[in-house]
């Protein structure tokens, strides 16, 4: 009798402490987020954390399964800084930093297998044992990615990915990059894209990614140009300023705005962004030669 | 032959009458319908996110039936007593176990036939196509793992003392091979001894489940596996089987019934 | 007569965590046979080593030292138990199977053919009275019912020797009068009986002969009448003086 009294006595009180913390802990949510939805009531925190598994899931999807775990992950972070620490540079993770959004990285297209494997065992690598080496045989073990449409795969944890975490608007990005892409769909990927705009005002990423669609699908070179001007302005408010600013970012928008001035035939405008792009670009050799490429042209009289 | 199959008989008998498969197949079900109702960017092709949702269900759900029906055959027998009449026959303990083992077996096998012709159609009418030699192959390696797991829970079921720690510790070491099994030598490697060399033994000690799973081939769609490696697969399950099932029967020969 | 059943020297010890690893002897040289054709009782107090017997027996347990043997072959071969009949004091068989089912699975135990199969079962079930029930599953029986379903499983392998473990126990007057006329039908055929049971009254009408065991040990064995003449007076006043019993006057 008294144990039962005790229960009922610890329920009443748990009760009340939730219906005291309730009401405040969803005023916060709404004066932080705006809104607060069912996800964030059943996962709270926990929906960022789900948010970026769902995101590699949705990169696992991309390379069709093949995709290593968070022990060869690990693995490989610690022998690269081992190995940084004695090189005295970083090293280029294999299977890390796919961007998606990256124009250069989808023409791989074909099977790709690459070719130098690293020695000790994992993802990407000689097998070190018979155990992993039968594994290879039944699990998928070739890097390839998804193409000709097939990208379409990705897209419902993409969309999770942003659902559940409406900050990570790298999820917005890809999703709409290969919505009008590979799929044509070049509205969903503009509602994707104003649907990331309202949970995050003025992202320099998502306002590059629209200006692209207008760019490159829908040919509407000013307003694409406006938004370029805008994602560069807004680049420089918020990235500028950091330890490591998204520099790929920059040389996206400057190359963006390049391009688009090319094809309206304003090279002066055109030779100036890529001055800029020459000073955050990896390959600068490369764009001084676009540069001198279009200074040549303009001295022929074909732009202005 | 004849008795180990007419024991076997009585397991499958019971599965069909018991509420579990039933129930655990209409979840699957309407899980999946109600999931293949989404909308995503109003592309009706998008079908991966449904293989993997519908087959993560379904190895759940197999698993389940496996580990619950095969922890309480041996208890079941003893605690209702019915091991009593039933050794009374000229049946040996031995074959008592293997009839168990096999009805067990069995029983997952035709759940999982139901819940794979379940899932390749529900696929069909996306895909358009239905590729009976993947999900045979997928089927199949799937049926052997559950074999391991199965003879894996029979032998616990004699040597752990309730049905209930069988069934937890059996989920608990199932779950933790397929997740964790094939990255254990990765994580060896980078322990000091003598952790590191128990780490090695343990990974060369369990049945790789991991192996039986082509979850990924078939939501990928990745080509069918050379079939000698699926029969070599296929005899490194029935190795593990034979294991378990001896340490079984040298256990249970010794056990007091009462 | 052949002795068809015979224990020589049997010994059983039982070690337990409940006793601290000490032993406790629950048979010691217990030596006993019965002939074919013969209805034998087997009697004793509780805890006098009457189930220890059975369970050697049936091949439950293993004896410490000693052997049994049913038609001459070890108790420990399961070949051994091909030709007898046994029905346990409670009802211990698979709830969600049908009184059919049950038989039939035993009959698959026994490598009976199929063609016989199901006139056995057809004939066992009009003997038992349950033909009106064989397609409910067994947890839907009475108690009675559950007794009469044990028995028809007993028989199924047609035995030649039949060991009952208190047969009558829990049932009314009419239930125990048809296990009597059962035996003795079984009797009849040439059938060898052996069974327990606390009913001594029962024990004398039915038995030939008696084996009387206490404390592990086999205290008297012998033909009832001759016990009966032996002792002057009846089966339970012989039962009370094998094993000590003073009577308060």
């Amino acid at each position: 009798m008294r144990t039962a009294l005790t229960l009922i006595l610890l329920l009443t009180a748990c009760f009340s402490l939730a219906t005291y913390l309730q009401p405040r802990q969803a005023s916060r949510e709404l004066l932080e987020h705006g809104q607060a939805s069912a996800l964030d009531v059943l996962l709270g925190d926990g929906r960022r954390l789900f948010a970026n598994e769902i995101f590699a899931k949705a990169d696992a999807y991309f390379h069709r399964g093949n995709y290593p775990s968070i022990f060869e992950l690990n693995a490989r972070r610690e022998e690269n800084h081992m190995t940084a620490a004695a090189a005295g540079e970083e090293e280029h993770y294999e299977g890390d930093g796919h961007d998606h959004g990256d124009e250069g990285h989808d023409e791989h297209g074909e099977h790709e297998e690459h070719g130098e494997h690293r020695k000790g065992g994992g993802h990407g690598s000689e097998p070190r044992d018979w155990i992993e080496a039968f594994g290879r045989h039944l699990h998928p073990s070739v890097h390839l990615h998804l193409r000709d449409g097939e990208e379409r795969e990705m897209l419902p944890w993409l969309q999770l990915s942003a659902r559940l975490n409406p900050r990570q608007v790298e999820a917005y990005a890809v999703a709409a990059y290969w919505l009008r892409r590979s799929l044509n769909k070049v509205d969903e990927a503009e509602q994707f894209l104003r649907e990331g705009l309202r949970h995050n005002p003025g992202d320099p990423l998502l306002l590059h990614e629209m200006a692209r669609l207008e760019f490159q699908n829908r040919k509407n070179y000013k307003r694409a140009e406006n938004l370029w001007i805008a994602a560069l302005k807004r680049w420089r408010e918020t990235e500028a300023g950091k330890e490591e600013p998204n520099e790929f970012l920059l040389s996206s928008i400057l190359g963006g705005l390049a391009q688009l001035n090319i094809e309206q035939g304003e090279l002066t405008r055109a030779i100036d962004y890529f001055r800029q792009l020459k000073e955050v670009s990896p390959l600068p050799e490369a764009v001084q030669r676009r540069i001198d490429e279009l200074t040549e042209k303009l001295k022929a009289g074909e732009g202005r | 032959m004849n008795k180990i199959l007419a024991v076997a008989g009585v397991v499958i008998r019971e599965l069909y009458r018991r509420k579990d498969f039933y129930v655990l197949f209409i979840l699957t079900a309407l899980m999946t319908l109600l999931l293949g109702g989404v909308n995503f960017f109003n592309d009706e092709q998008i079908v991966g996110y449904l293989k993997e949702f519908c087959l993560l269900l379904i190895w759940i759900s197999a698993l389940v039936i496996a580990v619950t029906t095969a922890a309480r055959q041996i208890p079941a027998e003893r605690e209702n007593r019915t091991i009593f009449p039933l050794l009374a026959k000229p049946i040996a303990r031995w074959q008592v176990l293997t009839g168990k083992f096999a009805g067990c077996w069995l029983a997952a096998g035709v759940a999982l036939v139901v819940f794979y012709a379940f899932f390749g159609t529900v696929i069909a009418t996306r895909e358009r196509t239905f590729p009976v030699a993947d999900y045979f192959q997928a089927g199949w390696m799937h049926w052997q793992m559950l074999g391991i797991v199965i003879a894996m829970v029979l032998l616990g079921s004699i040597v752990l003392s309730t049905p209930a720690a069988n069934v937890t510790i059996m989920f608990i070491v199932a779950l933790g091979i397929l997740f964790v099994g094939r990255y254990l030598n990765t994580v060896a490697v980078r322990m000091d001894e003598p952790s590191s060399s128990i780490v090695y033994t343990l990974y060369y000690v369990i049945p790789h489940l991991e192996f039986f799973d082509l979850r990924k081939r078939l939501v990928h769609d990745w080509p069918l596996v050379e079939w000698k490696y699926i029969g070599l697969a296929t005899l490194y399950a029935w190795a593990y089987i034979a294991v378990f099932l001896l340490g079984s029967f040298a256990l249970f020969r010794r056990k007091a019934l009462n | 007569m052949p002795a068809i059943l015979r224990i020589e020297n049997l010994r059983v010890e039982y070690r337990t965590r409940e006793l601290r690893g000490s032993t406790r002897l629950a048979l010691k040289q217990l030596n006993l046979s019965v002939n074919a054709g013969e209805v034998f009782g087997f009697l004793g107090p509780n805890g006098a080593g009457k189930t220890t017997t059975m369970n050697v027996l049936l091949g439950y347990v293993n004896p410490t030292a000693g052997n049994a043997y049913l038609f001459d072959v070890n108790v420990r071969e399961p070949i051994a138990r091909q030709r007898i009949g046994y029905l346990p004091e409670l009802t211990y068989y698979y709830k969600f199977l049908t009184a059919e089912e049950l038989l039939r699975f035993y009959a698959r135990i026994f490598e009976i053919p199929r063609a016989e199969v199901e006139s056995r079962i057809d004939r066992l079930l009009k003997l038992v009275e349950l033909d009106h029930a064989r397609k409910r599953p067994i947890r839907t029986y009475s108690k009675g019912m559950q007794q009469r379903a044990g028995l028809a499983q007993a028989l199924i392998n047609d035995p030649d020797l039949l060991l009952l473990d208190e047969p009558t126990s829990g049932l009314d007057p009419l239930g125990r009068m048809k296990v009597r006329e059962i035996i003795q039908r079984l009797k009849n055929e040439g059938k060898t009986v052996f069974f327990s049971s606390h009913e001594l009254g029962e024990v004398e009408t039915v038995c030939d002969r008696v084996a009387i065991l206490h404390q592990g040990e086999l205290k008297e064995e012998g033909r009832v009448d001759e016990l009966v003449r032996k002792y002057e007076c009846n089966l339970e006043q012989v039962f009370l003086k094998v094993v000590g019993y003073q009577q308060q006057s």
